[in-house]
């Protein structure tokens, strides 16, 4: 059993070694390239991109729909196991909610974006219709980042004070930020009552706000009536797909950051078993859902239906299709049935697997339907008919992903990623009760 | 100094860029450019008690397209036997086309063998050569009306040639209704004409129309002697349009003040509780900080 000085010392941040400051500096690159492209995309209008009038959502939106699933996992998975009293849930829970306040950040900037002209942001909501699925993500996405901040902010509120004192002598600045963030934590009764009456209130609330996210963005889809998307399954099958690529985010970054910052002793191999039993489960019932969006159509779907099908299955769009199912779905589902499957690499190897498997699910979701409208596409050029990503599009998106992994990086950088008091208490609750069953 | 004389270079080979420029304008000012040739379309029509005018459209080759001729003023000319009278000048729209409404029919005279020859003519510009269009006509009159037999209603037709007063038989009238995007024809798409110049054709039920009014028409549609000629017949034997706009109401599909009520309660109600419960948090924020 570790000591108390043992665990800070292990688990308060430290400071980026080499390959840190090569990975942050990559990023940065990109997100300077991207942002290049989007100052060029700002001047010369949506014209860089390929979005025309038939392809009008393409990789901004489906790169949106990722990060608005993975950003789920974080928050929703993390209430329910606070809820249950899952107590291996310690050592992931700040890795998912960081994951989950990044990726809902950039969910929001990835909308504007794709508005081509920021300036009219204002209007959506002095003109903001309640009618409208578009005005429901406008309301939703913010108070998500609200929730996921604070669900964030409140357990971190006791280790930010032993960082204050942790860092008083070696590092006096950075020390005075992490005292003025603690909010002058001292571990007081009444401020750890307010703080467990405050987390509880937000585990309870981020769960129908997490559903509601979903399912609004799964409903800006099956409220347009077009094929591929006019679907009542659409609400449940987001709300598992999110689950999946979540998870899959979860399990990657795990094994990053147990790996770089040597947390062999706090991550261990249990908590990657029991997250790739949770990831099969996922995986399995998003598997479910997508024999119920793919297959029964297969049997009854009218003329227009049956083209968009034929074009995933067998057609234009067939290897990013099978590629989501197989590499991202049901290749997972096998390696996860296995003990091995569900070692650390393995894991990791799979998480990979499913987020990218994920991302493609998105742009399958999004481009194809756009392309078979129920009218003919008629009279215009050639290159309508189809669509892939320009490069500004490939830039400001490969910007978007960076800049959600270079907020996760920072934040992973200045804040303890293990939560330290968390897992000292656990540690002397644990030792209380061997001392117990001893005497 | 090495700079300064940098500039003055730079400054000099700029004014050198420039004069010589100018000086290419001008000589691209006097490049002879080939001029193209406007093809010119012309048709007549006739609309019973309502109006007489000539279509024109405006074409012509340039490369290997066909482009409309635009912004093109045209002189439309009566020619009776060897003389010329100006009727007035028409200019062409972006598609190329044109509408010249003659004011007055008396105004145009015929030939000697009846026939009406009207000339439109273009004097050509810096991009298109002259060019001119003549057709000839003679003018016809349909004369229609609605009746009633056994309960089913007819729509009655004679077609009179106006040069010798006399009926036409044997030529083909078409009967429609009017509609948003195409007319629908009523009966067999072509009726020829008895030796009375008649058709006699039945109107069926059901036709939908705004107060039950059809706007029938009966067309001698672009003959070679008599142009386009065509009776416009306003009938009430359709069935009424119900409005069923929801325009007015609150609905789904509405605009934002039409809301519909629920929508505006309990999403409302939703987001208040929401922001409520984050408000009451971030204070906790304060009071942690406080206590």
């Amino acid at each position: 059993m570790k000591n108390y000085d043992t665990i800070v010392n292990d688990l308060a941040p430290k400071k980026f070694g080499k390959r840190g400051t090569i990975w942050t500096t990559f990023l940065l690159i990109i997100i300077i390239a991207g942002f290049v492209a989007y100052i060029d995309q700002l001047r010369k209008g949506l014209e860089v991109t390929n979005l025309r009038d038939y392809a009008l959502w393409g990789i901004y939106i489906s790169n949106f729909v990722f990060f608005v699933a993975t950003s789920f996992v974080g928050s929703v998975t993390v209430a329910i196991l606070r809820l249950t009293n899952n107590t291996w849930r310690t050592p992931l829970v700040r890795i998912a909610e960081i994951i989950s306040l990044a990726c809902i950040i950039m969910a929001g900037l990835t909308i504007i974006i794709d508005m081509g002209r920021p300036d009219r942001m204002l209007n959506l909501f002095i003109h903001a219709r309640l009618q409208s699925p578009i005005t429901w993500d406008v309301i939703i996405v913010p108070t998500y980042v609200a929730l996921s901040f604070l669900l964030l902010y409140f357990p971190l509120l006791p280790d930010l004070a032993i960082l204050k004192k942790y860092f008083e002598k070696s590092k006096p600045k950075l020390s005075k930020w992490y005292g003025i963030l603690s909010l002058n934590w001292t571990g007081s009764v009444a401020q750890k009552a307010i703080q467990s009456k405050s987390i509880k209130i937000i585990a309870i609330m981020i769960i129908p706000v997490g559903i509601l996210l979903q399912t609004i963005d799964a409903w800006l889809f099956s409220t347009t009536y077009r094929v591929g998307w006019d679907s009542t399954n659409m609400g449940a099958y987001f709300i598992s797909g999110a689950f999946v690529a979540g998870v899959g985010a979860l399990v990657t970054l795990m094994y990053i950051i147990r790996k770089v910052r040597k947390l062999e002793d706090y991550i261990t191999e249990f908590h990657f078993d029991k997250l790739g039993k949770y990831l099969a489960l996922a995986c399995l019932t998003y598997l479910y859902f997508n024999v119920n969006e793919y297959l029964i159509p297969i049997f009854t779907a009218p003329v227009q239906e049956d083209i968009h099908l034929n074009t995933l299955i067998s057609g234009e769009y067939a290897p990013l299709f099978w590629f989501a199912q197989i590499v991202g779905l049901i290749l997972p589902i096998i390696l996860l049935l296995f003990k091995s499957g569900r070692k650390p690499l393995s894991m990791f190897i799979i998480g990979m697997m499913v987020v990218v498997g994920s991302w493609w699910k998105r742009y399958i979701i999004v481009t194809p339907t756009l392309l078979h409208p129920f009218l003919p596409i008629e009279g215009v050029p050639e290159s309508w008919h189809h669509y892939f990503p320009s490069m500004h599009e490939w830039l400001i998106t490969a910007s978007n992903l960076a800049t959600a992994l270079l907020i996760i990086t920072l934040m992973v950088r200045f804040i303890p990623v293990v939560p330290i008091q968390r897992t000292a208490d656990e540690g002397e609750e644990t030792l209380k009760t061997n001392n117990k069953v001893e005497s | 100094m090495k700079n300064q004389l940098k500039i003055r270079f730079i400054f000099l080979a700029l004014i050198g860029l420039f004069l010589s420029s100018a000086g290419f304008q001008d000589l691209y000012a006097q490049t002879k450019v080939k001029k193209n040739k406007v093809r010119l379309k012309v048709n007549y029509f006739k609309i019973m008690d309502h109006e007489v005018y000539f279509k024109i459209q405006a074409g012509a080759r340039v490369g290997s397209d066909n482009v409309n001729v635009s912004n093109i003023d045209l002189a439309v000319i009566n020619e009776v036997d060897g003389e010329e009278f100006e009727l007035g000048t028409a200019t062409t729209n972006m598609k190329g086309e044109s509408k010249f409404v003659l004011e007055n029919f008396n105004l145009l005279k015929p030939d000697s063998s009846n026939f009406y020859n009207v000339t439109v003519s273009f004097k050509g510009n810096d991009a298109f050569t002259k060019a001119s269009k003549s057709i000839s006509f003679k003018d016809a009159a349909i004369k229609a009306e609605l009746i009633t037999k056994d309960s089913v209603n007819y729509i009655k037709a004679t077609l009179i040639d106006k040069s010798i007063d006399s009926v036409m038989d044997n030529m083909s009238l078409t009967v429609q209704a009017q509609r948003l995007f195409k007319p629908l024809y009523i009966g067999d798409e072509f009726n020829v004409t008895d030796e009375n110049g008649m058709i006699v054709v039945p109107i069926e039920e059901g036709i939908p129309g705004i107060d039950g009014n059809l706007n029938l028409e009966v067309v001698l549609m672009d003959s070679d002697d008599f142009g386009t000629v065509k009776a416009i017949l306003v009938a009430p034997v359709g069935t009424p349009i119900v409005d069923e706009s929801t325009f007015d109401q609150r609905k789904m599909w509405s605009s934002r003040n039409k809301t519909p009520i629920f929508l505006l309660i309990f999403p409302n109600l939703i987001i208040l509780a929401m922001w409520g419960l984050i408000i009451y948090l971030t204070t906790n924020l304060f009071k942690i900080s406080k206590s």
